[in-house]
C-alpha cells in the first residue's frame, strides 16, 4: 500500500523531470543566434534535397509551437534528425551503435571495480581509523579527487604508453589488424581499454572510498554495534555482517548519482584516449558544431540518468523500509 | 526621518561588533586546524604568484623567446612549447586566469543559487515547486556534457566559460539554502519579525540571510573547487581564450602538440600539479570551515 504510493510519487516526479528535459532540449538549440534552420536541419554539409525534407519534417517553416509538437512527434518515433558531420546519417543510428556499447563497457567496468575497491578499502580504513593504512588511503583519495580527470589520463599515457610502452596510446582496437577469432579481438579491445579504464577507476575510487569510510564511522556510533559487541561477536563478523551491510545502503543511491558524473568523466577520458564512445562523440560534435547529434545525446543522456535515479529510489525503498514513510 | 538616523546607525555599529566577534571566534577555532592552515597557505601562495606574475615570470608568456620544444634548462625552467614560448612563464601567468575564473564563477554560482534558494524556500507554493523541479533537472543531468553543449552554443571565451559554469552549477547551493530558509522561516524570531509588520525583504535580509550565510560560505569553498576543475576541463577541450591562457589552456596546447606521445613531461606535469595543489588548498579550507560551522560534525 505505502510502497505503491511511494512508487507512484517517484514515478510522477521522474516523468516531470523528463518532460522538463525534453522542453529544455528543444529551446536550448533554438536560442542560438541566426537562422534556426541552420542549427536544426543542417548547413552546407547536408544535401539540399535532404534539407528540404527535413525542414518539412521538423516544421521549420511554421510557428514555434507547431515546431515543438513536431519535435515531440519525431522524438517519440525515434527520429532525432540527421548529423552534419556525417553528412546526413541519422543521429539515432550514430548514438545507438558501437559507441553506446563501448561507453557502457568502459563505464560499467570502472564503476563496478571502483565500487568494490571503495567499499572494501573504506571499511578497513574506518575500522583501523588513524592507522597508517587509513592515513595513506585518505591522502590517496584526496590526491585523485583533486586531479583533473584528463590530466590523470595524460599522465597514464605518458608513463604507461610512452615510457613503459605497455598500453596502446589511442583508439578502441588496433587499426588494420585482422583477428582469427573472437578472443583475439576481445584481447586487443581490452588491451586498448586498460588506459581509460584505469583512469576512470582511479578518478572514482577515492570518492567511493571517502563516502564508505564516513558511512562506516557513522554506523559505528549506532547502538546495535554495541549490542553486537556485547553479544561477543568477533570483530570480523561485526565489521562485515553488521557495519558494512548497513553502511553500504547509502552507496546504492550514490551509484545512480554517479552515473551522472561518469558521463563527465567519460567525456574527458574518452577524448584523451580517443575511445570510440559517446563521450568522444560529444566532444567531436561540439568541435564540429554538429547540433542534431548534441541534441540527440542530450535526450538520451537525460533518459538514462533519470531512469537510473528512479531505479535507485526503488531499490533504496526496498532495502530501507524507513524511506517509504 | 532625520531623528531616526542615529538609532539606525547605532544598530549597524552593534552589528559590526557582533560580526567582528563572530569572525574572531571563527578564526580561533580555524587556527587549531592544521589542514585548514595548510590550505590557506597554499591558496595564499597562488594568490601571491598571480599578483606578482610580471616579476616572477622571466619572459613574456606570448613572446617567441626560443626554439620550439626545448628541454628544461636554467633559462627555460619548464622548456619551451611548440612555437618557442617559455612554458614556465605561461604557467605563472596561467595562475591569474585559473584563479580569477574559479573565484568569479563560484561567486556567481553561489549568488544565483542563494537567490533561487531564498525565493523558493521563503515563498513556497507553486513558485517553490517550479524552481525545485528545475533544480532537480539540473542536478540530475551530467554537468560536463551539458557545459560542453552550452559552450558550443555560446562560443569560446572566458566570459562564456564563467556563464556556463554558473548556469550549470547553482543547484547544490539553491537546495541547501532552500531547506535552511524553510526551517528558519518557522522559527520564533522570523515569526516575530513578520508579526511586527516587517516586509518580506526586511525579514529575509535581517533574519534569514545572516543565518544562512555560514553554510553558504562553507559550501562556497567547494564551489570554487568545482569551478576551477570545470574551467580546466573546458579550457583543455579548447573552449578557453587563447589570449589569456589558463592552466587548462596550457594543457590543451600540450595535448595538441602531442606532448604525451612524445614524452614531453615538463610540458604536462607543471600545469597539472598547479591545478591539483590549488584544488587541494580550497578543499582543505572547505573541510576545516565545515568542521567549525557545521555543529553536527564538531563532535567527531
Amino acid at each position: 500500500m505505502v510502497m505503491r504510493d511511494y512508487l507512484l510519487k517517484r514515478g510522477a516526479s521522474a516523468l516531470v523531470t523528463l518532460g522538463l528535459a525534453v522542453v529544455l532540449n528543444f529551446f536550448l538549440f533554438r536560442i542560438m543566434p541566426g537562422d534556426p534552420t541552420r542549427t536544426v536541419v543542417g548547413d552546407f554539409r547536408v544535401a539540399p534535397e535532404a534539407r528540404k525534407i527535413l525542414i518539412h519534417q521538423f516544421g521549420l517553416d511554421q510557428p514555434l509551437w507547431v515546431q515543438f509538437l513536431l519535435y515531440l512527434q519525431n522524438l517519440l518515433m525515434g527520429n532525432l534528425g540527421v548529423s552534419f558531420q556525417y553528412r546526413g546519417t541519422a543521429v539515432a543510428s550514430i548514438i545507438f551503435g558501437r559507441r553506446l556499447f563501448n561507453t557502457f563497457i568502459l563505464m560499467g567496468s570502472s564503476i563496478a571495480v571502483a565500487l568494490i575497491i571503495g567499499i572494501v578499502v573504506g571499511t578497513i580504513a574506518a575500522w583501523k581509523r588513524e592507522s597508517k593504512f587509513d592515513v595513506f588511503t585518505v591522502i590517496f583519495s584526496l590526491v585523485t579527487y583533486s586531479m583533473p580527470v584528463f590530466w590523470l589520463g595524460m599522465l597514464i599515457i605518458l608513463v604507461f604508453g610512452y615510457y613503459l610502452g605497455s598500453i596502446p596510446i589511442a583508439g578502441t582496437i588496433s587499426v588494420g589488424l585482422t583477428y582469427s577469432n573472437i578472443f583475439e579481438y576481445a584481447a586487443d579491445y581490452l588491451h586498448h581499454m586498460t588506459g581509460p579504464f584505469v583512469t576512470l577507476t582511479l578518478s572514482f575510487v577515492g570518492y567511493y572510498f571517502i563516502i564508505m569510510r564516513d558511512s562506516i564511522l557513522d554506523v559505528f556510533t549506532e547502538d546495535y554495534m554495541l549490542t553486537a559487541k556485547a553479544k561477543g561477536l568477533s570483530d570480523r563478523k561485526i565489521l562485515f555482517r553488521h557495519a558494512m551491510r548497513n553502511a553500504t545502503l547509502p552507496m546504492v543511491s550514490l551509484i545512480a548519482v554517479e552515473v551522472t558524473y561518469l558521463f563527465g568523466g567519460a567525456t574527458m577520458t574518452e577524448t584523451v584516449f580517443s575511445w570510440y564512445g559517446i563521450g568522444r562523440l560529444i566532444y567531436e560534435a561540439v568541435v564540429m558544431a554538429d547540433y542534431p547529434v548534441l541534441q540527440g545525446i542530450f535526450i538520451v543522456m537525460a533518459v538514462l540518468v533519470i531512469t537510473a535515479n528512479f531505479c535507485a529510489d526503488i531499490a533504496y525503498a526496498f532495502l530501507d523500509p524507513r524511506i517509504r514513510y | 526621518m532625520t531623528a531616526q538616523e542615529p538609532a539606525a546607525l547605532q544598530i549597524t555599529e552593534d552589528r559590526f561588533w557582533v560580526y567582528r566577534r563572530k569572525l574572531r571566534d571563527f578564526w580561533k577555532l580555524y587556527r587549531r586546524s592544521s589542514l585548514g592552515k595548510l590550505g590557506l597557505v597554499v591558496v595564499l601562495f597562488f594568490v601571491i604568484i598571480a599578483i606578482a606574475a610580471p616579476w616572477i615570470a622571466p619572459f613574456d608568456p606570448f613572446a617567441f623567446v626560443g626554439d620550439p620544444f626545448l628541454k628544461p634548462s636554467s633559462t627555460y625552467i619548464f622548456g619551451t612549447d611548440q612555437v618557442g614560448r617559455d612554458i614556465f612563464s605561461r604557467v605563472i601567468y596561467g595562475t591569474r586566469v585559473s584563479l580569477l575564473v574559479g573565484l568569479v564563477a563560484s561567486a556567481m554560482t553561489i549568488g544565483l543559487g542563494s537567490v533561487i534558494g531564498l525565493v523558493s524556500g521563503y515563498l513556497g507554493g507553486w513558485i517553490d515547486n517550479v524552481l525545485m523541479r528545475i533544480t532537480d533537472l539540473f542536478i540530475i543531468l551530467p554537468a560536463l556534457p551539458l557545459m560542453l553543449i552550452m559552450a558550443s552554443i555560446l562560443g569560446k571565451g572566458i566570459m562564456n566559460i564563467i556563464i556556463v559554469i554558473t548556469v550549470i552549477g547553482w543547484t547544490a547551493t539553491a537546495r541547501m539554502v532552500r531547506s535552511q530558509t524553510m526551517s528558519l522561516k518557522e522559527r520564533p524570531f522570523t515569526e516575530a519579525s513578520r508579526a511586527i509588520g516587517s516586509t518580506d525583504l526586511h525579514t529575509i535580509a535581517r533574519h534569514i540571510v545572516p543565518n544562512v550565510f555560514p553554510l553558504v560560505f562553507a559550501n562556497g569553498m567547494i564551489a570554487i573547487v568545482d569551478a576551477i576543475l570545470s574551467e580546466a576541463g573546458l579550457s583543455f577541450l579548447g573552449f578557453g581564450d587563447p589570449s589569456s591562457p589558463s592552466w587548462g589552456m596550457v594543457l590543451h596546447f600540450a595535448d595538441t602538440a602531442g606532448a604525451t606521445v612524445n614524452g614531453y613531461w615538463w610540458y604536462i606535469v607543471p600545469p597539472g600539479i598547479c591545478i591539483m595543489l590549488l584544488v587541494m588548498g580550497f578543499a582543505f579550507i572547505s573541510y576545516s570551515t565545515d568542521q567549525i560551522l557545521n555543529p553536527r560534525l564538531r563532535r567527531r
